[in-house]
């Protein structure tokens, strides 16, 4: 994807969507303005970033048929355990699916409601972003791939689930939970130790 | 030559009991990557560096990733499980190739990568077993999706001092030159929001560059590298380097989409140093430093032609020329006749020499040049075969076509077989010394194929011959010798005594190598082969009767005597072996005492002897152990080790194999300092020669 090509989607995004000026190449930028959107939520309704404005966000990046979202949901119950408990402490939850039609992990709205209840799985709310503009402004590249925004609407983290990437179970128990550490920070006021890292997984299935 | 027989069915035996490689878990398959371990040697050297790798066979429009594998995807691993005290060295990476789908870049590789490792063998590992290779590989491979995979592989290879290519050597030599070469600490500067990396300087002409970063972050890999004059400008990562930040990766230079050089820049990791692979089923030689074909023949034949010189071998020689003296009106046809049937005596002695050790090569064992003389039932029968030569030379018995074929009509068959015995006898009685020239065709010599192996045995023969069959083709060279006459007579009984002092001196290898039981057995067999002779040849005037019934009484004696000493000898065989320590100033060599001494960098003279080479007790008297050379070591602070290779030894046979050695002596001198390359000393030494050496510049 050349540069022009990336500015000239940057373009009409923004006029689609009205967002917030972003950087040329790292679409979110850690410490800035996390980019606003409006998708369609699994139940029909759109879901705003601006409508949770004063509460702590996590945005997540998931493909059901990725063997690395499967190591964290149906092998081992590590997200929908992390939802819960965030979820139980006010912070707001987006699971984000921007595989396009066609593309593994494409789901409808009902399918992914019926997906997380299969698998005890507790977002907020679910973003069907098939077109991938959510997906592409946050510069998200992997299932999983987790963003913080602060209460003030700031992105303070972006990266992996955790310090260890493979698609082993054992080794969730081993590594450092990076979401978990950087929900506490914010929760405590801190800034956010480790903020960007490395997220590891499938890629995200773009339209192209 | 029954001696060498008796060898050849063990060896033999070996042989066909030769262990073949495994195959059935070196390989395993999933729907998308067929996967395989890969040695690049058929056969484990102890201490050596073994490249071996995994090989992945991806199907079209999948692929599997780097050490960094970009902006998704899991890099391959790989745990190994091997033989206590091996190490295996972190994957070296095959240069990537780039794969972008949307704003994702991915770093890896499509339809087939071998991932070449570095197995370093431990030392002490004993010859004739095996060593195991086992290897988890976890690996994800994707296209639209990405599916995690591993296999467990595992392949076993035979231990060996001899090295042999597997049929994967040419894969893994492949593998090789697709990891980046070494280059520069990378030269970068954060500039206008970009990280502007310099190109080396002398690089080949190109039109493109691509920067893969080692490290996720280090860079945007989906962003654009913009070559400018000697620049590449690259997008940071969300990592991006800060001053004194290391910036490690593999730089690309491409021409017309080509690469033309692929350069692993910063410090982590270190690239793949090339790993000799051995080509020896090729024919090739093994190393840039090994001789060529011909050079190693020619210094097999020069090998050869000294050998005529050496203390055991000279009375045979003499003898032959003697009896060539007393028929030199023999025709010249018939006197060429025998020329060439020495020849062939000495040929077809070296051939059996070389199938010997080709058997045991192929057996997987240890061999070199007097190998046979590391067996005490050898020593043994050399030892009684030297007397029993010395007695036929001193007159207590004239054995009718005796093996030696000493002093017969030359015309008569008898005579000719003589001249091919006395051919065979000629080589036995070569095999302990080592001439110069001999030891590097000889250690080039084993680790070739057969048909060299033969070839190189073949032009030594040839040189031991050369002598006898040049005077034998030369009639001017015949009419330049002294004329027959009583003289002969007592310089033959004369040559009876360096047989006696060889028989005497091998006698006192088999008491080092086996104890004083095994020198009782050599010297009751003496007696015995004397008293046989004895009763031989004094019986001869009796009748018929008298004479027949003697020579079996004979023939029992000396059956009895070599029958049950090598019996006895074998029994004893499991002595503890001689101790050294009686030598002043030396110190046992041991692998691990070199290391130390070399990692303190204090300079290190090592002798590698045995007590039944000729050659090297000489050196050992004449130019190691005066006064004037002692004090020279001593002065100069050099620890001097000595390793003794009468019995055999693993670990020497190891130090001898690194030089390109089959056999003793050898001499090597490390000058002080940590990392000096041994000066080889040559196989004949004089004590200025040695002098020098040590006062050598310490520069490598």
């Amino acid at each position: 994807m050349t540069t022009l090509r990336r500015h000239c989607l940057i373009a009409l995004a923004s006029a689609a969507w009205a967002l917030a000026p972003f950087g040329a190449h790292a679409a979110a930028t850690l410490d800035q303005p996390a980019p606003a959107f409006t998708v369609p939520g699994a139940d029909g309704k759109p879901v705003s970033l601006s409508a949770y404005k004063g509460k702590t966000v996590v945005l997540e990046w998931t493909n059901h048929e990725c063997p690395f979202v499967r190591k964290h949901y149906d092998r081992s119950g590590n997200i929908p355990k992390l939802q819960k408990e965030a979820t139980a402490s006010g912070v707001v939850w987006l699971q984000v699916i921007s595989s396009s039609p066609g593309s593994q992990g494409h789901v409808t709205g009902a399918q992914a409601q019926k997906l997380n209840q299969q698998r005890g799985a507790a977002p907020s709310a679910v973003l069907i972003d098939a077109d991938g503009k959510v997906g592409k402004a946050y510069g998200a590249q992997t299932t999983p791939h987790l963003y913080v925004i602060n209460a003030d609407g700031k992105l303070v983290y972006k990266g992996g689930i955790d310090s260890i990437p493979s698609s082993n179970v054992s080794d969730i128990a081993k590594a450092d939970n990076y979401v978990k550490l950087a929900l506490a920070d914010v929760a405590a006021g801190r800034k956010v130790a480790q903020a960007s890292t490395q997220p590891y997984g499938c890629s995200v299935k773009y339209s192209d | 030559m029954t001696l060498n027989v008796s060898l050849l069915l063990p060896a033999l035996l070996l042989a066909l009991a030769a262990p073949c490689v495994a195959h059935a878990q070196a390989e395993a398959k999933t729907e998308q990557v067929a996967v395989r371990l890969v040695s690049a040697a058929a056969t484990v050297q102890p201490g050596q560096s073994l490249l071996v790798g995994v090989q992945q066979k991806i199907i079209p429009h999948w692929h599997t990733y780097w050490a960094n594998p970009g902006d998704s995807g899991l890099p391959t691993t790989i745990a190994w499980t091997l033989p206590a005290g091996a190490t295996a060295s972190p994957i070296h990476w095959p240069t990537p190739s780039r794969y972008s789908l949307g704003p994702i870049t991915n770093y890896g590789y499509a339809d087939e990568v071998t991932l070449p490792s570095v197995v370093q063998v431990p030392a002490d590992l004993r010859d004739g077993g095996r060593f195991g290779l086992k290897a988890k590989v976890d690996w994800l491979v994707c296209h639209d999706v990405c599916i995690p995979q591993n296999a467990t592989l595992s392949l076993s290879l035979p231990v060996s001092t001899a090295a042999t290519a597997s049929a994967d050597a040419d894969l893994l030599q492949q593998a090789q030159a697709r990891v980046p070469q070494r280059g520069d600490a990378a030269r970068w500067q954060l500039d206008g929001g970009k990280l502007q990396l310099s190109l080396p300087q002398g690089a080949p002409a190109h039109d493109a560059a691509y920067f893969f970063a080692r490290k996720w972050g280090l860079v945007a890999h989906a962003e654009p590298q913009q070559l400018q004059q000697a620049r590449l400008s690259i997008a940071p990562g969300d990592n991006a380097p800060k001053g004194g930040d290391a910036v490690d990766g593999v730089l690309v230079l491409f021409k017309e989409g080509k690469p033309v050089q692929s350069l692993a820049i910063g410090h982590d990791p270190a690239p793949l140093t090339p790993v000799p692979v051995s080509t020896a089923p090729a024919g090739a030689a093994t190393s840039a430093d090994a001789p060529s074909l011909l050079l190693a023949l020619g210094l097999a034949l020069l090998g050869g032609l000294i050998l005529n010189l050496m203390p055991c071998v000279f009375p045979v020689l003499t003898i032959k020329v003697l009896s060539l003296l007393q028929t030199a009106q023999g025709s010249r046809r018939v006197v060429r006749l025998h020329g060439l049937v020495y020849l062939a005596g000495v040929l077809a002695s070296f051939a059996a020499l070389a199938g010997v050790l080709i058997a045991l090569k192929a057996g997987g064992g240890s061999v070199g040049w007097g190998f046979q003389f590391q067996s005490p039932v050898f020593v043994l029968l050399v030892a009684l075969l030297m007397f029993a030569v010395g007695l036929s030379l001193s007159g207590v018995v004239t054995i009718g076509s005796s093996a030696a074929g000493l002093g017969q009509g030359l015309a008569s068959q008898p005579g000719l077989r003589g001249s091919f015995f006395t051919g065979v006898l000629a080589t036995v009685v070569a095999t302990p010394c080592t001439a110069p020239f001999m030891g590097v065709a000889i250690g080039y010599a084993v680790t070739q194929p057969p048909a060299v192996t033969l070839a190189v045995f073949l032009a030594l023969g040839l040189g031991l011959a050369l002598p006898y069959l040049l005077l034998c083709e030369w009639p001017a060279l015949q009419r330049r010798l002294p004329r027959p006459g009583a003289w002969m007579d007592r310089l033959k009984q004369a040559l009876a005594f360096p047989m006696y002092a060889s028989a005497a001196w091998l006698a006192w290898v088999l008491a080092r190598q086996a104890g004083p039981e095994a020198l009782a057995v050599a010297l009751a067999g003496a007696i015995g082969l004397a008293l046989a002779a004895w009763l031989y040849s004094n019986t001869r005037d009796l009748g018929a009767r008298g004479r027949h019934a003697s020579a079996v009484i004979a023939v029992l004696l000396v059956v009895g005597t070599v029958g049950f000493g090598t019996l006895g000898v074998t029994g004893t065989s499991t002595a503890p072996p001689a101790t050294t320590a009686a030598d002043s100033g030396w110190e046992p060599y041991t692998p691990e005492r070199l290391a130390t001494l070399r990692r303190e960098g204090k300079p290190v003279f090592v002798n590698l002897t045995a007590d039944w080479c000729i050659t090297c007790l000489v050196n050992e008297r004449v130019a190691l152990s005066p006064s004037h050379v002692d004090e020279a070591f001593r002065q100069a602070g050099i620890t001097r080790l000595k390793g003794d290779w009468t019995r055999g030894d693993e670990r020497i046979t190891r130090l001898l194999a690194e030089h390109g050695r089959s056999g003793v002596p050898l001499y090597l001198f490390y000058p002080a300092g940590p990392q000096v390359e041994p000066q080889v000393l040559p196989q004949l030494l004089t004590p200025d020669l040695v002098l020098t050496a040590l006062k050598a510049p310490t520069s490598p």
